[in-house]
C-alpha cells in the first residue's frame, strides 16, 4: 500500500490598482494595497487561520504520524509581514510542531525559469533566506510556480542541490505509467521527481463540493479506501491551501473533512510522509522523459493558463526583457517592484480561455476583464520604464563629478 | 429680403446627445436664429430647456390633444411606399438589423390611425436609437407632419436620415420646400457596399429634397456618386466649430503623444492608426500612441496591438468624458484621424484649438477646412507614419501646420455656416 504525503501551496499575489494611461509618469505605485490587505484578511479568516489551528492541533495530537508539506512564497509573507502578522505568526507557530516541512520556491510566485535562468536563481535564492529567516528551515524539496515543470527545469534544480522536484502527473507526459512513483528526470543523477496525483488531489481540492459529482458527499473514509487501493509507493496530494474554507466553502463541510482524514488514513494502515521522506525513502526506478513544460492549471496542464494568449505572452515577454537594465540600475526599490511585477497571478488574469477553466482564471480576477488587466499592467509597465529611464539618466550625470565627491556623496547618504 | 419662417427637423438635441449630430443642430440652429424665425422640432426634449431665438419642441412633452384639429385632414403618402421595417435599428453600430413586415391595407395606401398618447408616450421612454428604432422614425414622421400643419413656415429643413421621411411628408402636406442636411450617411457608418432601409431612406429623403446641404464636399460627392443625388442640388457647408476652453498640461513622461480620438468603429479606423503606430514606432521609441474611446473593435485593437507588441507604447483608454478628453488634448503632440470616411470630423478642429497639428485621412471632410493639414489616404500607413515622424521631428513644418490651422479654424464659426445656410434657403423662397 503506497504512503500519503500532503502539500499545500500558499500564496496571494500582489494586484495592482486600476492603472489608467493618465497615472503614467506620475503614480509610481501600481498596487491596489487597500484591496490585497482585504483580500488576505477575508482569506485568512476562511482559511489561514482555521485551518492553520486544526492543522495545529491534529499534528500534535499524532505526534508525527501525521505530517504535512507547505510551500509559502515570498509575495503573501510580504503581505502578512505589513498586514496580517498575527497570520504569519500562526504560520509559524505551525512549523514550530517539527512536522510541517517547507518547501522551496521562486521568492515571486514567477514563470521566471521560462525567461531567465539568473533570475530564476535570484528568486529562488531569495525565497531559501527568507523560509530560513522567517521559519529557521532550508528546504530540500524544490517547487516551481504552478507545479510548471520539465526535465530541463529538473536538472536545474539538481544543480542548485535539491534532493526532490514536485510536478504534475500529466497523462501525456507519463504516457500510461503511474504517477505513484519516484521518477528521475533524464541527465539528472541524484534528484527525484516527485508527481501530483491529480485525480485525488483534484477530488479533495475541487470536486469537494460538486454536488453534480457522483461521488459526492466525499468522507474521510472513503477518500482513504481509494487512496489504499491505489497502486505505487507513494499518493502525493497537491493543492491550494486556500481551497480549505475559501475555495471549498466552509458549509461544504470541507474543514471536518480534513479534521477527520488524519485518522482515516492511519486506520487505512497508510504511512503520512513528506516529500522530504519520499526522496529518502523510495526509489526513482524509472525515467520520466517529459520534454515540454507542464503544470497544474487548466485542463490542458501547460503553459496556456499564463502564455496562451498574445496579451500575456507580450505581457510576460517584456517584463523580463528589462532584466538586464533593471539590474544595472542596482535600485532595490525599482528591482523589488518589477519583480513583484512577474508574479504568475498577472498573466493568469489577461487569460481569454472560456468554459470551465475560463470561470476559475474570472473568479480569480481583481479586474473586470483579461483586457483590462493586460491595459493596466502594461501602463504599470509603462511608467516602471519611465522610472528606469529616469534612474540611468540621473545615473549618467554622476561620472561628471569628482571621484573624491562621489565617495563624500555615497557616505552623506548612507 | 423677408426674414424667412424654418421649420427644422432634428433627432438628437443637446443635452440628449449620442454622437456630433445633436452639436452640430444646437450650433446651427443658434447661429441660424440671428437671421431666421425658427422653429425645431425632436422626438425628444429636456422639458423647460430654453434656447437663444428659437422654439424647440420635443414630441415627448406633446399632448395628443394638441394634434385634434389636423386629424384626418391628410394622408401620409410616403409611407405608402413602405413595405417592411427593420426593427432594432442602430446607426451607430454595424451589427445586421431584422426585418419585420407591416401589415399593407389592399391598394398600397396604409390608412394610418389618429395620433394617440400611447404613440407620443413613446418618445418618452428609452433612449432615442434603442429599441424599435423604425417605428421611432415613422411616428415621428406622422406627428411633425401633423404638427407642420399647425404652423407657418416657408422652409422645412430635415437633419440626418431619422429625420428625412418626416421631412418628406410635412413637404407632402404642406407644399413647402425640402432641406436635407447631411451630417453622415450610411456610407461613412458601414461602407460603400451597405445597402438597406437606412439607405433606402437616405436616397428617397435626398431625391425628394429641393435643397442637399452635406457638411463638406467629400459628402457632397457621396451624396452624387453613391446616391445618385442631382450635384445641382447639392449644397455643402462646412460646420462650424465652437470654441473650446484651451489650456495645455505638461505631460507627466519624456515621450512625445500621437492621439486618436473617436469610436472604436472600422470606419473610423482604428486599425490603420495601430499600423501607422507600429511603423512609428520602429524608427522612434520616444512616442507615445493613445487609442481614446470605445467600441466593437476595441478587444481585437488590444489583441493586435500585443500582437504588434506595441503594449507600453501604445495604450488604450476606454471612453473618456470631456474632461478627460480636453486633458489629453492638452498634453497632445499629434492628432492623427485615419478614418475611413468621415463627413466632416469635429474633433479634428477641437484638436487644431489645442493647437495640435492633424495628420487627417483624405477621406475625411474637414482636410477641406484645415488646408495646413497633412494628408494621406487612410489605407496608406507608409504615408501617414511618415507626416507624423516629420511633425514630430520638424519644428518649423509644425510651426507651420499649427499656424495654418489657428487660421482655418478662426473662419469656421457656425456664423459663417448659418449665413450659407440662409443663402440657400432664399434660392428657394427669394
Amino acid at each position: 500500500m503506497p504512503d500519503v504525503s500532503l502539500y499545500f501551496q500558499v500564496h496571494q499575489p500582489n494586484r495592482l490598482i486600476p492603472y489608467d494611461f493618465f497615472r503614467i509618469g506620475e503614480h509610481a505605485f501600481y498596487e491596489d494595497d487597500v484591496l490585497n490587505a482585504e483580500i488576505l484578511s477575508k482569506v485568512s479568516e476562511k482559511c489561514y487561520l482555521p485551518a492553520n489551528a486544526m492543522f495545529e492541533k491534529l499534528l500534535k495530537k499524532h505526534k508525527g504520524s501525521f505530517r504535512i508539506a507547505m510551500s509559502i512564497s515570498g509575495t503573501v509573507i510580504e503581505q502578512m509581514q505589513v498586514h496580517r502578522p498575527d497570520v504569519l505568526e500562526s504560520f509559524q507557530s505551525l512549523v514550530a510542531t517539527g512536522h510541517v516541512e517547507l518547501l522551496a520556491e521562486t521568492y515571486y510566485h514567477s514563470l521566471a525559469y521560462l525567461h531567465s535562468k539568473k533570475e530564476f536563481e535570484r528568486q529562488v535564492e531569495m525565497h531559501l533566506d527568507l523560509m530560513e529567516k522567517v521559519f529557521h528551515v532550508r528546504p530540500r524539496v524544490f517547487r516551481n510556480t504552478e507545479l510548471i515543470y520539465n526535465n530541463a527545469i529538473a536538472a536545474q534544480a539538481e544543480t542548485m542541490g535539491f534532493d526532490g522536484i514536485l510536478g504534475e502527473g500529466v497523462g501525456w507526459a507519463l504516457n500510461g505509467m503511474s504517477p505513484n512513483f519516484l521518477y528521475r528526470a533524464p541527465h539528472v543523477t541524484q534528484l527525484k521527481t516527485i508527481l501530483r496525483n491529480s485525480g485525488l488531489s483534484d477530488d479533495v481540492g475541487f470536486r469537494f463540493s460538486d454536488k453534480n459529482w457522483s461521488e459526492w458527499p466525499l468522507t474521510p473514509e472513503k477518500f482513504a479506501k481509494w487512496i489504499a487501493e491505489s497502486d505505487g509507493d507513494v499518493v502525493n496530494l497537491f493543492m491550494d491551501y486556500e481551497s480549505i474554507g475559501e475555495h471549498q466553502w466552509e458549509d461544504t463541510g470541507i474543514i471536518e473533512f480534513w479534521e477527520n482524514l488524519p485518522e482515516a488514513v492511519i486506520e487505512e494502515d497508510l504511512r503520512w510522509v513528506t516529500p522530504c521522506e519520499v526522496v529518502d525513502l523510495h526509489r526513482a526506478a524509472k525515467e520520466y522523459d517529459c520534454h515540454w513544460p507542464t503544470s497544474w492549471a487548466d485542463a490542458e496542464r501547460d503553459l496556456s493558463a499564463w502564455m496562451g494568449n498574445v496579451m500575456q505572452q507580450e505581457a510576460i515577454g517584456k517584463i523580463h526583457r528589462l532584466e538586464d537594465e533593471i539590474l544595472a540600475a542596482k535600485d532595490d526599490d525599482l528591482t523589488r517592484v518589477w519583480a513583484k511585477l512577474q508574479t504568475s497571478d498577472h498573466f493568469y488574469w489577461m487569460s481569454t480561455k472560456e468554459g470551465t477553466d475560463g470561470g476559475v482564471h474570472q473568479y480569480f480576477s481583481p479586474y473586470g476583464s483579461a483586457y483590462d488587466a493586460y491595459i493596466y499592467f502594461m501602463n504599470a509597465l509603462a511608467d516602471l520604464q519611465i522610472r528606469l529611464k529616469r534612474i540611468r539618466e540621473k545615473a549618467a550625470t554622476l561620472p561628471k563629478l569628482g571621484p573624491k565627491r562621489r565617495v563624500a556623496e555615497k557616505k552623506a547618504r548612507s | 429680403m423677408k426674414r424667412l419662417r424654418i421649420l427644422k427637423l432634428g433627432w438628437e438635441f443637446p443635452p440628449l446627445i449620442n454622437g456630433g449630430l445633436g452639436i452640430a443642430c444646437l450650433g446651427l440652429s443658434r447661429a441660424l436664429a440671428k437671421h431666421v424665425d425658427l422653429t425645431v422640432i425632436v422626438p425628444k426634449s429636456v422639458p423647460d430647456t430654453e434656447f437663444d431665438g428659437f422654439k424647440l419642441t420635443g414630441l415627448n412633452n406633446l399632448e395628443a390633444t394638441e394634434l385634434l384639429t389636423t386629424e384626418e385632414k391628410y394622408r401620409y403618402d410616403s409611407f405608402a411606399r413602405i413595405e417592411q421595417v427593420p426593427i432594432h435599428l442602430d446607426p451607430y453600430s454595424d451589427e445586421e438589423t431584422s426585418i419585420e413586415k407591416i401589415r399593407m391595407e389592399p391598394g398600397g395606401v396604409i390608412e394610418f390611425s389618429k395620433t394617440t398618447q400611447v404613440q407620443l408616450d413613446r418618445f418618452k421612454m428609452d433612449d432615442l436609437y434603442g429599441g424599435d428604432l423604425a417605428m421611432k422614425v415613422i411616428e415621428f414622421s406622422k406627428v411633425a407632419a401633423k404638427l407642420a400643419m399647425l404652423q407657418d413656415f416657408d422652409i422645412v429643413h430635415a437633419h440626418d436620415w431619422m429625420t428625412y421621411l418626416a421631412g418628406v411628408e410635412v413637404k407632402k402636406a404642406t407644399g413647402k420646400p425640402l432641406v436635407v442636411h447631411v451630417h453622415a450617411s450610411q456610407y461613412d457608418r458601414a461602407g460603400a457596399d451597405a445597402r438597406g432601409w437606412i439607405f433606402d431612406v437616405e436616397r428617397y429623403g435626398m431625391e425628394e429634397a429641393d435643397r442637399v446641404i452635406p457638411v463638406s464636399q467629400y459628402t457632397g460627392q457621396i451624396c452624387a456618386g453613391h446616391y445618385g443625388i442631382d450635384p445641382d442640388k447639392i449644397r455643402p457647408v462646412h460646420n462650424g466649430a465652437d470654441p473650446v476652453e484651451v489650456f495645455q498640461t505638461k505631460k507627466k513622461f519624456p515621450e512625445k503623444l500621437v492621439l486618436f480620438l473617436g469610436r472604436l468603429t472600422t470606419q473610423k479606423g482604428p486599425e490603420f492608426f495601430l499600423d501607422i503606430a507600429a511603423k512609428v514606432l520602429e524608427e522612434n521609441k520616444d512616442v507615445r500612441f493613445v487609442m481614446a474611446g470605445t467600441g466593437e473593435r476595441l478587444r481585437p485593437l488590444i489583441e493586435s496591438g500585443a500582437f504588434h507588441g506595441l503594449g507600453g507604447y501604445f495604450h488604450f483608454t476606454g471612453f473618456l468624458n470631456k474632461e478627460k478628453v480636453n486633458e489629453l488634448l492638452s498634453m497632445t503632440d499629434v492628432y492623427c484621424m485615419p478614418s475611413v470616411s468621415e463627413p466632416f470630423g469635429l474633433s479634428a478642429l477641437e484638436a487644431a484649438q489645442f493647437g495640435i497639428p492633424a495628420v487627417i485621412s483624405k477621406q475625411s471632410g474637414c482636410a477641406e477646412v484645415l488646408k495646413g493639414a497633412l494628408v494621406a489616404d487612410f489605407w496608406d500607413t507608409e504615408l501617414m507614419a511618415k507626416h507624423i515622424s516629420d511633425l514630430l521631428n520638424d519644428e518649423v513644418l509644425r510651426e507651420n501646420v499649427v499656424r495654418q490651422a489657428a487660421k482655418d479654424i478662426s473662419s469656421s464659426t457656425w456664423d459663417a455656416a448659418a449665413e450659407k445656410v440662409v443663402e440657400i434657403y432664399h434660392e428657394l423662397v427669394p
